[in-house]
């Protein structure tokens, strides 16, 4: 009967004979997963105060306009971003989507003089369209999701150098100007398109079921797949969608700049993935929190508008960034470290000889 | 002795795999409030029955009824429809989800109003409860349901993964070594909560390598050789392991 027993088992790892230790560590880990976006406010807010205390122009109505104008772009790109990763996926194309869908729009408005909206519906539609085609190439032939936007984020650029031959375009009138550069209530336009999207990202995130079927995709695709969770339709339209966020990032900026430059959207993509990071969701997908993401744009933007102010150089802007996003690696990294250890203590003595007869 | 009505009845089931037969003419029948064990070596044929009544394989020959009525399925969906879930080793749980989140993973419920019909808007407080008052009825004993899957313990994970089976309605559960690879508190809660589910009447095929797993929880076992059902023992008839293994060996 013993052999039995052991031929039933024998595939399985040994687990080391240990009784299960109290639930403390455990409970500190689901603490700190569930106040690591809460953690990064703190810091927000703090390295707000110090910015306060340090400069008497940073606390004031323009300047936190300035913030806010600064960080809707990235923001606005960063929830389809944040969403994808959640589910173990990763968009790499963003920044030269951008580019490839104002290129379009440039071509369209100024060169073929078409109208405004249409052009960018053209635009949005590119954006669109691409994205369909990373999520069909990885969501359904299952390819790799880092080499397809890679390869994106080469090919949308080469796509819109073709059409542009590195030809600025310009003067797209108030009525386009309006879409950067206006205001409603004194809030910046793309301020309040980005919080917009936010808020609609938070409701789907939180309060609907896909949120959880986002996070369900990448634990478990045998186990959500058979429970009916859709592991490729969400994918695929995450995709989609994260290719209309970057064409409407780039014609934020079209509209700020007053020009469909062909250097828009470089090292986008870095921006939108350092935030998404810095807000704490996995790069491994499966966890993370939206709040966590606009904390984490929201950093990086006081972040930069502060040292600005202070006069400290751009360098050491970067270097900051860099910094804070290692030591929110190091946060995560201790955090998974603490939840591996009482999970393989709950499991005591798999194989104890007086299981068997 | 059990006089509740079948609710699961397989029949003559033959299934091959090329030149394999996996399973030679087997029948199987199942009471409301019966555990039935299934044991037998490897490659006896357990899996593949497993397969068949879940709905993950289709039967070459025989019959499939649920509660009456013969039925085909395509799928394990079609065979969860009419309430037969199957609990692999696996459990299909999501361990970056909560005991809540998990329980109703794909049966999320809507909230009242214009929010909860139109745009969705998940009933977490219900839902929760329902998860709680679900474990309170089969006297599951498990940290709070907002207590990451993750942080579980194999045993509590079976429970969770056992008891959303029962609470999404299935009345026919099959188990697929739901104790391998437990410690002995684990296997206790998971053969403890066997034994309140048939009290409530819940059908249950439980497949096990352990003999005192399937002696203790079993009213009738059913054990296999080679593909065929060779006995059909009522255990409440002075059954002992060696007889058994003597049985699934062939000595006997």
């Amino acid at each position: 009967m013993a052999q039995a027993e052991s031929a039933g088992r024998s595939w399985r790892k040994p687990r080391a004979p240990r009784e299960p230790r109290s639930g403390g560590v455990r409970r500190l880990a689901a603490l700190l997963a569930n106040y690591q976006s809460g953690g990064l406010l703190i810091a927000l807010l703090v390295m707000g105060a110090i910015f306060t205390s340090m400069s008497k122009n940073f606390l004031t109505h323009r300047n936190l306009t300035v913030i806010l104008l600064q960080v809707s772009i990235v923001g606005l790109v960063a929830i389809p971003q944040a969403m994808l990763v959640l589910s173990g996926y990763v968009d790499l194309s963003v920044g030269s989507v951008a580019v490839l869908a104002v290129a379009m729009f440039g071509q369209m408005a100024r060169v073929d003089h078409h109208s405004l909206a249409l052009s960018i519906a053209i635009a949005l539609a590119v954006g669109a369209g691409w994205g369909l085609m990373n999520g069909v190439l990885i969501s359904y032939l299952e390819f790799s999701p880092i080499i397809v936007t890679l390869g994106g984020f080469a090919g949308a650029r080469g796509v819109a150098e073709t059409i542009t031959h590195d030809v600025t375009q310009f003067g797209f009138g108030d009525k386009f100007a309006y879409l950067g550069n206006g205001t409603i209530l004194s809030v910046p336009v793309p301020a309040v398109i980005f919080l917009g999207f936010f808020l609609v990202g938070a409701y789907i995130w939180y309060e609907m079921p896909l949120g959880r079927h986002m996070m369900s995709i990448v634990a478990d695709k045998i186990a959500s797949r058979s429970l009916g969770v859709s592991t490729k339709l969400i994918p695929c339209v995450l995709y989609v969608f994260s290719g209309i966020a970057a064409a409407a990032g780039g014609l934020i900026l079209t509209s700020e700049l007053d020009g469909a430059s062909p250097s828009i959207g470089i090292g986008l993509e870095l921006q939108v993935l350092t935030a998404v990071l810095l807000g704490g969701v996995a790069f491994a997908g499966g966890r993370g929190s939206l709040w966590g993401v606009l904390f984490g744009i929201l950093f990086i933007g006081v972040l930069n508008n502060g040292l600005i102010l202070l006069n400290i150089g751009p360098y050491v802007v970067n270097l900051a960034v860099g910094a804070v996003l290692v030591a929110a690696a190091g946060a995560d990294a201790f955090y998974q470290r603490l939840e591996r250890i009482p999970v393989a203590a709950a499991e005591p003595a798999a194989a104890e000889p007086e299981a068997s007869t | 002795m059990n006089e509740q009505p079948v609710v699961l009845a397989v029949e003559g089931i033959t299934k091959r795999f090329g030149a394999v037969t996996a399973l030679n003419d087997v029948s199987l029948e199942l009471r409301a409030g019966e555990v039935l064990g299934l044991i037998g070596d490897n490659g006896a044929g357990k899996s593949t029955m497993v397969g068949v009544m879940s709905g993950a394989l289709r039967p070459d020959e025989g019959t499939v009824s649920v509660d009456g009525v013969e039925r085909s399925f395509a799928n394990p969906a079609e065979a969860r429809a009419v309430g037969i879930e199957t609990v692999f080793q696996n459990l299909a749980l999501v361990p970056t989800l909560n005991i809540a989140e998990n329980v109703f993973l794909r049966r999320e419920q809507y909230g009242p109003g214009m929010l909860g019909k139109t745009f969705h808007r998940m009933h977490k407080s219900a839902m929760r409860r329902e998860v709680r008052e679900g474990f309170e009825r089969f006297g599951v004993t498990l940290p709070p349901v907002r207590t990451k899957v993750s942080a579980l313990s194999g045993g509590q994970r079976q429970a969770v993964a056992i008891t959303r089976a029962v609470l999404w309605g299935s009345h026919i559960v099959i188990m697929d070594e739901p104790a391998a690879a437990l410690g002995v508190k684990q296997t206790e809660l998971v053969l403890s909560l066997v034994e309140r589910l048939k009290a409530h009447g819940v059908a249950i095929v439980f497949i096990s390598h352990n003999m005192q797993h399937v002696l203790r929880v079993a009213d009738r076992i059913a054990v296999f050789r080679l593909g065929r059902k060779v006995a059909d023992i009522d255990v409440h008839d002075q059954t002992t392991g060696a007889h058994l293994v003597g049985l699934m060996t062939g000595a006997a």
